[in-house]
């Protein structure tokens, strides 16, 4: 091959190459970096448990949104980077109500069939210097009424009947307690798996 | 005078039949969202505490509805999804692009969902690519957005005409593919028409707003309405690429009937793909739409069942030009 049709080969391929991943870099720029305004970017029940993983088996078809019935399930529809399309559950909007139908429905098994007590979406994590009942302004108690795992998830405290304690080992952070909470700045949350059910005040 | 073969007379009428099968997928991709509100309305009981909107929509909805279920709320899960993976009595049917690019973003064979793509793919070894003229909602637009320049040419409107390679294609799919696996996302549905349009669809409708991808095919629009016709389809869509692929050896393909051709070359004018039926030129780009068929004044176009194109056969026989090298000949 002489070098000159090399050099010419070379040099197509390379504007062709250009020209192909041109598409991809325009929704790049329309898609700009992974940048949550959520704080807790809870991901459906059932999800793998490594995000990175998840991300890989979603394929974005948006099935789990499109069976929830509470239509709790959304989508990185304008930021979101690599994860565009996938969806994510905020719990101060709607809550996942366990259905179990977005698990069934999943063709990848990103969202993979679980038992309702094993989900682990997060666990729920309870601010006490702001709830009603445990700053003495009254008494609520609704985070325990509406939670669908009952007693084994969040119980009221022994001693204060109307003060709630969350059992990390029963909670599975389907974030109805969230919804339902009646304080404006909502003590509770859900938090990551890994973290405690009590906020943590200390500064570090 | 050879005796002269008449193609199936269906074959004619397939375009419209076409037509009805884009605008039934699309309309679709449109109710099925309003099904799934209409099913949030009826699980959570909350009919006295909607908007007066929102109310006729429950109206309207539970007409629809009433006649096939009683339990609108579980009762309407038979058809689910978009056309990059949805659930179709039963069947959970993906895009065979789906399954690659997830595939090569996750570096794993699960095979569940890989054979949810064996009856596109199937249908896809037959009829070639059949998706992209027949089902795919993002052609009905793009076939209307044709239309649209051509009634805009009568007002001086001068659309694109420019022409690329059509191998870009694999070269996009190529990267996309690459893509994925380096990001570890399936971000080849970020550019794919189709996918873009369903899940569009469905944020605008029941999500309260459009994303990022409505922007992105609006773009596609423009480029094939300035630059060149159907411009993203042939040079661009990945999943067009991988279609072609897996089509190139289809069995049912578009013949020319050299001795009811005229040469009229409506064909090549119809032709949304820009091929060639004039010259015998298909190729893998063909996705059996049958305009060419429906447009052919003399009936010279038919299905045939091979896995290759013939060769150019010469002018058709009701020509000028062959009636000339005939009488030349004699």
């Amino acid at each position: 091959m002489e070098r000159r049709t090399f050099i010419q080969s070379l040099i197509f391929s390379a504007a062709a190459l250009a020209a192909a991943s041109l598409p991809y870099g325009v929704a790049r720029l329309l898609a700009p970096a992974y940048a949550s305004k959520y704080p807790h970017h809870l991901r459906p029940p059932g999800a793998i448990a490594d995000d990175d993983a998840f991300v890989e088996a979603c394929i974005g078809c948006g099935l789990c949104g499109e069976v929830c019935p509470p239509k709790c399930i959304q989508f990185d529809k304008r930021q979101g980077g690599n994860k565009i399309y996938t969806p994510f559950i905020d719990p101060e909007i709607k809550a996942c109500t366990l259905c179990d139908k977005c698990m069934s429905v999943c063709p990848t098994e990103a969202l993979t069939e679980t038992a309702r007590e094993e989900i682990k979406m997060g666990v729920a994590q309870i601010d006490i210097l702001t709830c009603y009942p445990w700053v003495d302004r009254g008494v609520c108690g609704a985070c325990v009424t509406i939670c669908p795992l009952g007693e084994k998830a969040i119980k009221f405290n022994f001693a204060n009947i109307y003060r709630p304690e969350v059992i990390k080992a029963g909670c599975v952070g389907c974030g109805l307690c969230v919804e339902v909470c009646p304080h404006p700045s909502l003590p509770i949350a859900i938090v990551g798996a890994d973290q405690g059910t009590v906020m943590s005040h200390r500064v570090y | 005078m050879s005796e002269i073969s008449k193609p199936f007379f269906i074959w004619r009428h397939l375009n419209k039949a076409r037509w009805l099968v884009l605008l039934t997928v699309f309309l679709m991709l449109i109710i099925l969202p309003f099904i799934h509100v209409y099913q949030t309305f009826v699980a959570s009981f909350s009919y006295d505490l909607l908007e007066p909107s929102e109310k006729s929509l429950y109206n309207i909805m539970e007409m629809l509805t009433t006649p096939f279920t009683n339990d609108p709320a579980n009762g309407l899960e038979n058809v689910k999804g978009t056309t990059w993976s949805g659930n179709f009595f039963g069947y959970q049917i993906s895009d065979p692009l789906a399954v690659a690019g997830q595939v090569f973003s996750g570096l794993t064979f699960y095979w569940p969902f890989i054979l949810t793509a064996l009856i596109p793919v199937v249908a896809t070894l037959l009829f070639g690519r059949f998706f992209c003229g027949w089902i795919c909602p993002a052609t009905f637009l793009y076939e209307l957005n044709t239309t649209l320049s051509l009634w805009m040419h009568r007002f001086g409107f001068k659309a694109g005409t420019r022409k690329f390679d059509r191998r870009m294609k694999y070269i996009v799919l190529a990267v996309g593919l690459v893509l994925s696996a380096i990001s570890g996302s399936v971000l080849i549905s970020v550019i794919y028409p189709p996918a873009i349009i369903g899940r569009e669809l469905y944020f605008g409708i029941a999500l309260g707003g459009f994303g990022a991808g409505l922007v992105f095919f609006v773009i596609t629009l423009l480029f094939d309405l300035l630059v060149a016709r159907r411009g993203f389809c042939r040079y661009l869509c990945p999943g067009g690429a991988l279609y072609s692929l897996l089509g190139r050896y289809r069995l049912f393909r578009i013949k020319r009937i050299i001795e009811n051709c005229n040469d009229c070359a409506k064909c090549n004018a119809v032709c949304e793909f820009g091929l060639d039926p004039l010259h015998d030129d298909f190729g893998q780009e063909c996705n059996n739409c049958a305009a060419c068929i429906a447009i052919c004044p003399t009936d010279a176009m038919t299905f045939v069942t091979s896995i290759s194109d013939l060769e150019f056969q010469g002018a058709g026989h009701l020509g000028k030009s062959y009636k000339r090298s005939q009488d030349s000949g004699e």
